[in-house]
């Protein structure tokens, strides 16, 4: 990303330093200041006790980490389907997929994700079955925390793409990670960095009157920002941002000229290709507005139309990148707070435990990592028994992609239990 | 930067009401005068808005959740019983129920028309009618939980969001226990199936809630170590005497008027007088009667909502034209604009993006949030009149502005963009 921002009015170092901010490091930004905890008020600051030594981390700028979130717990037995074994149909007899394509003798992908499948035949998608971690929360709020603070029994504070921002890029890119979603992801909160959010590919252009020129306005918005806002206080906070916001806008507006889509699951990630497929792509993208997965009720209409619009997606982006020659330089990741419970409560399956993941990109060694949870040793709850923990899945991502020390990322004790998988070689 | 008095008073307004009402804040003469003038609630009562409820024969028509949206709008600037207003945003966030799930408007209104009548009411009568709510049993699939099928989405969120909270020391077992509780309900929904054999069988009437006892599990449960044949009163009797229900409400209206963390001893007196009673206004005066609701640390404490910079754009310039501020597609108009800007950012009344309520606090402050703050100036009907850039943020009822501001703001020519600015600025932007 070097040079990126090199002919502009106002250098990065410039900024920065106007800022008070450049060298010190010591002053965090945007909404990385400050934690709202529990959806109540309050500032609080992290509690979270992982903490990553400023650009410490190195790792590589020509590498995109897509994250797919699926918010509300996707159902990963009809996702990935245990065709074979006899206990699936007994847990799953009115809802239970019937004409899953297969992947071998025991798996297979639900109906409604050809495209995946083919693209798993091809060898470039890896199922990592069995995700979850110790002793699973079924709230949505607090395993959604978890799987955003990377620590689990931790939520409310740093992320943990917060920390890999933290300890690589710092506050000196404003777009290394972007965001795309009514809010910023949580899992991009860091104390030291700054990630963009958008919500869809209006990105950061307002819509002005006709007469009133935005480059004009938005250039004296800038100057809300005093030359070393008070991090102690809201305002100072909110003018701080604003800083951030300015710069990351130059950046993003040449990115995303002429683009537009539609604010669907799809269009998310047409935006989020567009980003990778930009002069200037981001290190990190992370995607949030795929669709309600709480399937409480209705599950045998309502997550097929999840999936095939997830399929879609996920094919297009994948053919936008391949046509602009960048599919090579993007690995995508599935993430959601838990899976669905295996027996079916009626119309639907309430919170789960464990689910498979999806990585996806021209780098994968397609197959099948972790092991399936068994179906008849389920917990006291009737849930599954993970096989193995999300911590896993970041740090394949973390080592084998982002080229970083997953355990500075992810806690130097969880070395034991959940290394990287040999999942991109 | 020390806090004027104008400011104190106007923040007082603020966080009582869902509007800045700035032409009322000039005019209070103290913070207990705007107190006193928040809690009012001898003003009219607002005259519901009457919706028609659809005969089922078609598609449901979930753009007219429009119609509920512009009323209510409109509602929060009057001057009228102001806490009252705070109250019914707060129980919608407390509740959260989407149109996009429901798809009945009607339901959606009549379910906003059972949090206002008991928003400043009684606790304990605002939950039970809500768990009997019908767009609350759609929406977390009460109708669908049954003796043969439970259905752990109410009582999950009962538990987690909606009484003693995350951490307010139930199990998964607890959950079960209330679903099965809470099992029997469910909503007569004119064209779906068993509408016709519902009505016959119970005498219930199209749209309203109505137990059936042949779905209720009428076992014996044990709830929170209370053991019972519970229904769903009675499971909700044994949650409202937890202490954690009290101290989980108490704190969490303490967060949203004080915009700060309660200390535990504080929380827990008020928590403890909550819980004989659970009357909302008594707890609501005790909180903003103490000095941390008007000490220095409380002002500009909170990230300013969208919706409430809406309500205060529309206040100072009058609502634009007759379009509602949120339908149409950003291309036809300024309502577009604002419609757009609001589903961007996860904030149209009656679509919160999931069952915990909408983004609150530092996640308000991401670049897309901050930027089509811009958007909403679309819809202010009239640029107010301004002198400097002080005076554009005092009919935002914002008073104390900092060097910095003022500087912008007055080197501003053109009233529509200095007020443009002031609706973005870092004083607006917090509340």
């Amino acid at each position: 990303m070097s040079g990126h921002l090199t002919n502009r009015p106002i250098t990065r170092r410039r900024f920065l330093t106007g800022l008070g901010v450049g060298a010190t490091a010591a002053v965090v930004a945007g909404y990385g200041l400050s934690v709202w905890q529990d959806g109540g008020a309050g500032r609080a600051s992290s509690s979270a006790g992982l903490r990553v030594t400023p650009t410490t981390l190195g790792g590589r700028d020509d590498h995109t980490l897509v994250v797919v979130e699926l918010a509300g717990g996707n159902d990963g037995l009809n996702t990935v389907v245990p065709m074979t074994d006899p206990a699936y149909r007994a847990l799953r007899p009115t809802m239970g997929v019937t004409y899953a394509i297969a992947l071998d003798d025991e798996i297979g992908l639900h109906p409604e994700l050809a495209k995946l499948a083919a693209r798993y035949h091809d060898g470039h998608v890896a199922i990592v079955e069995g995700i979850g971690y110790p002793e699973p929360n079924l709230s949505h709020f607090a395993s959604l925390g978890y799987w955003w603070s990377g620590v689990p029994g931790e939520s409310g504070g740093v992320g943990w793409l917060g920390r890999y921002l933290d300890g690589t890029v710092g506050t000196s890119d404003p777009l290394a990670a972007v965001s795309i979603g009514p809010v910023p992801s949580p899992a991009l909160l860091g104390t030291q960095s700054f990630a963009t959010s958008i919500a869809d590919a209006s990105g950061l252009q307002p819509t002005v009157p006709a007469r009133v020129d935005v480059d004009d306005l938005v250039a004296a918005w800038g100057g809300f920002a005093p030359a070393s806002p008070d991090p102690r206080t809201l305002m100072g906070e909110v003018q701080q941002a604003i800083a951030y916001t300015v710069e990351a806008r130059r950046g993003l507006d040449r990115e995303l000229a002429g683009f537009s889509e539609t604010g669907s699951a799809a269009g998310s990630l047409a935006l989020a290709a567009q980003l990778v497929a930009s002069d200037h792509p981001p290190r990190i993208v992370y995607v949030s507005d795929l669709g309600d997965f709480d399937t409480h009720q209705g599950q045998a209409q309502r997550q097929p139309t999840l999936l095939r619009d997830l399929d879609a997606g996920l094919d297009s982006f994948f053919t936008t990148l391949e046509a602009a020659g960048r599919a090579d330089r993007v690995l995508v990741m599935t993430v959601s707070e838990f899976g669905r419970r295996p027996g079916e409560n009626g119309s639907g399956t309430d919170h789960g435990t464990a689910a498979p993941h999806f990585l996806i990109g021209a780098a994968v060694k397609g197959g099948r990592y972790g092991a399936p949870p068994s179906l008849t040793a389920l917990d006291p709850h009737g849930n599954l028994v993970a096989t193995t923990d999300f911590r896993s899945l970041y740090a394949t991502a973390l080592a084998g992609w982002l080229d970083v020390d997953p355990f500075a990322v992810l806690g130097r004790a969880s070395g034991a239990g959940f290394g990287p998988l040999p999942v991109l070689a | 930067m020390t806090v004027s008095a104008r400011e104190r008073i106007a923040h007082v307004v603020r966080r009582l009401s869902m509007a800045p009402h700035a032409s009322i804040a000039v005019d209070l003469p103290d913070t207990d005068a705007a107190i006193a003038r928040a809690l009012d609630l001898s003003g009219a009562a607002a005259t519901p808005l009457a919706m028609t409820p659809p005969d089922g024969s078609g598609k449901p028509e979930v753009r007219a959740i429009v119609e509920p949206i512009v009323w209510w709008l409109d509602r929060m600037q009057q001057p009228d019983r102001m806490v009252e207003e705070r109250l019914t945003w707060f129980w919608h966030d407390h509740f959260a129920t989407s149109v996009v799930k429901v798809r009945e408007p009607y339901l959606m209104n009549r379910q906003h028309v059972t949090l206002r009548n008991h928003a400043t009411g009684n606790f304990a009568d605002l939950l039970k009618a809500v768990a009997r709510d019908p767009a609350m049993l759609v929406y977390l699939d009460g109708i669908t939980n049954a003796a043969d099928e439970r259905n752990e989405n109410f009582g999950r969120e009962c538990l987690e969001l909606f009484t003693m909270g995350r951490d307010g020391g139930y199990t998964q077992d607890d959950v079960v226990a209330a679903s099965r509780a809470f099992t029997g309900w469910v909503v007569d929904l004119p064209g779906r199936p068993f509408s016709d054999r519902l009505e016959r069988l119970t005498g219930v009437q199209p749209w309203d809630s109505v137990f059936v006892a042949r779905r209720h599990d009428d076992g014996v449960k044990t709830l929170l170590g209370v053991t019972g044949t519970f229904d769903l009163d009675g499971a909700l009797d044994v949650i409202l005497a937890h202490p954690a229900t009290a101290t989980f409400v108490a704190r969490k209206l303490y967060r949203e008027l004080v915009g700060l963390d309660p200390d535990d001893d504080v929380v827990e007196s008020l928590a403890k007088e909550f819980r004989r009673d659970y009357e909302i206004l008594p707890l609501v005066a005790e909180i903003v009667q103490r000095p941390e609701f008007t000490a220095d640390d409380a002002v500009r404490a909170k990230v300013r909502t969208p919706v409430e910079k809406l309500v205060g754009i529309r206040q100072a310039g009058g609502p634009a034209g007759s379009a509602s501020p949120v339908q149409g597609n950003a291309s036809r108009g300024s309502a577009g604009v604002v419609a757009k800007a609001l589903r961007a950012m996860a904030y149209v009344p009656f679509v919160p993006p999931n069952v915990g309520g909408f983004p609150k606090g530092s996640r308000l402050l991401g670049p897309g949030n901050l930027v089509h703050t811009f958007d909403l100036v679309a819809a202010a009907g009239t640029v107010p009149e301004s002198r400097d850039g002080a005076g554009a943020l005092a009919t935002l009822g914002v008073f104390d502005v900092s060097a910095t501001t003022r500087k912008v703001l007055d080197r501003q020519r053109d009233p529509q963009q200095r007020f443009a600015l002031a609706v973005a600025s870092p004083e607006y932007a917090v509340t």
